[in-house]
């Protein structure tokens, strides 16, 4: 569940993702919209992929609007008043910062507009007609840089680091939450940025976000945990039980027949056809419907911004997501991240086998 | 009130203002100053964008997103029929035949973001404005709520004894908010609006950074956990090393503020009063111009996630209090001399006062450097 408000580091390390790698992105963005000469980028603490993209800032309490330019000195409007600027600025590259009211007299004509969905509708009407080109950008986006890989590698290191403490903890007897606090912990012990995390209660029937201290213990227990670093995500689906799962030993044996036909240039349908063909007799788990997988760096949702096309492509990295369901009492859903090279792939993270033994 | 003495509130006010059918919309991005009214219709918080229609013959229908959370939705709510949905409002057009023919009120429209307003207004064009409707019914808490905002209070002072206990020079912010707010989900707490800063001389509390507490540094803490959606508040200020006595001067002063707005804040009188009263204090010491924006915008604020009546203590809310409305006093002042001090306490009103509900009130607090 989004939280109310981001809590985590996200300064800007310039080591880790220099200047120019942002500079460059801008450049592309002119490169694909010859004709204009200023964009708007707008980012909320929900949706602000495209935001984080250009400026590594990701407002963590009230919007921002970065104003970028082809002559000019590229400026960043944070919401929340003067006073939050000094929490701001560590958190991008861009040094021309100011409070978000003050956007108004800085707008020009001929803006091309990033994020206006997100926007809201007072602000949208304010922009006027501007021609939004958020769905250009994010062909842009979905093909990684070095750098981005290895935000990437980093998110899924943590992912693997996470999944292992709850693995861990759930073979000591501990409860589901405390199980699922446990693989949080890990990923906080790490540095991420942020860590999200849904679990079954109902033995992978459905998935629960945090509500409330559940003392009990479940098997098996269906896990979905989503880590960030330096901007970037990964997600990952397991189960782990201590008894012989014939779901999962279902969804683990369809991860591993699909893997190889994820490659540059392969059909995605291909991909969808052995699944559908290769699952029964089960039926495909209600969460992983429609989303064998997606494409994936800055957002966990902007699922119309991020569903695979008609081919896999090089230079994307994509989540996916395996998942059975006998309609009863078993279900399973499990995972892969992968890295598409023009000549192989990268397999970042997998799920392991499900089956763990209690202490 | 409990929840279904709300709900039939809700619906004679419907009635009162020939509604056929009252939506409730939310994005799912769930924010402390934005009201939910998805939650306070059905007491479901949603994973994505959700709708609530409440038909003025009694019957309740609801919207979520994705469509697998349906079955949370329904246990939660096992009188209101669900429909799960990959978009809110195509799933929602589908419940509602004849959209011309029936009177609508929307709730939280102008919260949401304009990709999915832009719609809603477009399919309902004659719907009125509904937020009153929900929110007015929402302005005191329900007897859960209460509870729930008690033991929010609750996780929010054993996190900040464990902030007392590991905030130490070298820790980042992030670090140590991190720490926080995974220590107080480990007490039940699903969610926590942290802000957490540290300086020599804060002009704000804001969200965290990398920076590094240093001895010296005074750190500044809105500590507000939420449990089973519902928010609590304590603001805090703690020194690394000993306080100056200026500074435990001007935090009594701001302490001194606080309590007389508590006072003040009695049923019958308006939130402007709570408000009057801070400032009164700060004003007597000679720190009238420091009682106004840029430095202050508000004295304190409801607390949601679901409603978040009655509202900012400002001067211009004329909100009148009543028993069982909830929110928060934090004074939070700017002072020239020691930068911003935070202190506040979560308060409930009763048949006489406000009653804090915390067991230990905001005093300064020094850390080993």
């Amino acid at each position: 569940m989004h939280p109310t408000l981001l809590i985590g580091p996200s300064d800007w390390q310039p080591e880790r993702m220099p200047k120019a790698e942002f500079l460059r992105r801008i450049e592309a963005l002119w490169q694909s919209c010859p004709d204009a000469s200023r964009a708007l980028v707008y980012g909320s603490p929900r949706h602000h992929a495209e935001l984080a993209y250009l400026t590594n800032f990701v407002p963590k309490l009230e919007p921002a609007v970065a104003l970028l330019s082809r002559s000019d000195e590229p400026r960043l409007f944070v919401g929340g008043g003067a006073n939050m600027l000094g929490a701001a600025r560590p958190l991008t590259w861009m040094e021309n910062l100011a409070p978000l009211k003050e956007l108004e007299s800085a707008r020009t004509s001929a803006c091309i507009l990033i994020g206006g969905g997100y926007m809201s509708t007072m602000l949208r009407r304010s922009v006027g007609d501007a021609p939004d080109v958020t769905s250009q950008l994010w062909t842009q986006m979905r093909c990684k840089s070095s750098c981005e890989l290895g935000a990437i590698r980093e998110s899924c290191a943590i992912l693997g680091a996470a999944m292992e403490a709850v693995a861990q903890a759930k073979q000591s007897g501990a409860s589901v939450t405390a199980a699922i606090l446990a693989g949080e912990r890990a990923a906080n012990d790490r540095g991420a940025q942020d860590v999200r995390t849904l679990f079954s209660a109902n033995g992978g029937r459905t998935l629960q976000p945090f509500g409330m201290l559940i003392e009990r213990t479940v098997d098996p227990l269906q896990l979905y945990i989503a880590v960030r670093q330096l901007n970037y995500w990964a997600e990952g689906f397991a189960l782990r039980s201590e008894r012989p799962c014939p779901a999962a030993k279902k969804a683990d044996a369809l991860l591993h027949a699909v893997l190889p036909l994820i490659k540059a240039g392969s059909s995605t349908s291909a991909a969808a056809k052995l699944l559908t063909s290769e699952r029964a007799p089960y039926q495909c788990h209600p969460v992983t419907t429609g989303a064998l997988a997606n494409s994936f760096g800055l957002a966990l949702e902007e699922t119309r911004c991020t569903d695979i096309g008609t081919t896999f492509e090089a230079g994307e990295v994509y989540s996916l997501k395996i998942g059975v369901t006998d309609g009863a009492y078993q279900h399973a859903i499990t995972s892969a991240m992968i890295a598409l090279r023009e000549d192989g792939s990268d397999i970042l993270w997998k799920s392991e086998s499900p089956i763990i033994r209690a202490k | 009130m409990n929840f279904q003495e709300r709900l039939a509130d809700i619906y004679q006010r419907m009635r009162d203002e020939q509604l056929d059918i009252l939506i409730g919309l939310h994005d799912g991005a769930h924010f402390i100053e934005t009201p939910n009214p998805v939650m306070v219709m059905s007491g479901f918080k949603s994973l994505g964008a959700a709708a609530v229609l409440l038909r003025a013959e009694g019957s309740s229908e609801m919207v979520v997103t994705p469509a697998w959370d349906a079955e949370r939705a329904a246990e939660c709510c096992p009188e209101t029929h669900i429909f799960g949905g990959v978009d809110v409002v195509e799933t929602l057009l589908k419940l509602i035949d004849g959209r011309s023919l029936v009177s609508i009120g929307l709730a939280g429209l102008r919260f949401l973001p304009s990709e999915i307003a832009y719609r809603i207004t477009a399919a309902f064009p004659q719907a009125r404005p509904a937020d009153a409707i929900v929110f007015d019914a929402a302005r005191i808490k329900t007897g859960v709520e209460i509870a729930n905002a008690r033991e929010a209070t609750r996780i929010a002072e054993r996190g900040y004894q464990h902030l007392l206990h590991i905030a130490r020079p070298g820790i980042s912010e992030d670090e140590l908010a991190v720490t926080l707010k995974w220590h107080m989900k480990t007490l039940g707490a699903e969610d926590n609006f942290l802000m957490l800063c540290a300086g020599s001389h804060n002009r704000a509390v804001q969200p965290s950074t990398g920076r590094r507490l240093q001895a010296g540094d005074i750190i500044l803490a809105e500590i507000t956990p939420s449990y089973g959606g519902q928010l609590a508040q304590i603001c805090r200020t703690v020194v690394i090393g000993p306080a100056s006595d200026e500074l435990a001067r001007k935090y009594a002063l701001v302490v001194h503020a606080m309590n007389q707005g508590i006072a003040a804040a009695v049923p019958g009188v308006a939130m402007a009063e709570v408000c009057r009263a801070i400032n009164s204090v700060l004003e007597a010491e000679g720190y009238g111009e420091f009682c106004h924006p840029p430095h202050i915008r508000r004295r304190g604020h409801g607390l949601g996630f679901g409603s978040v009546r009655p509202g900012d203590v400002a001067l211009d809310n004329a909100t009148v209090l009543e028993p069982d409305m909830v929110f928060m006093v934090h004074p939070n002042q700017y002072l020239p001399q020691t930068g911003y001090l935070l202190c506040g306490e979560p308060v409930v009103m009763t048949a006489q006062e406000a009653e804090p509900l915390t067991e230990q009130k905001a005093a300064l607090a020094s850390v080993p450097s």
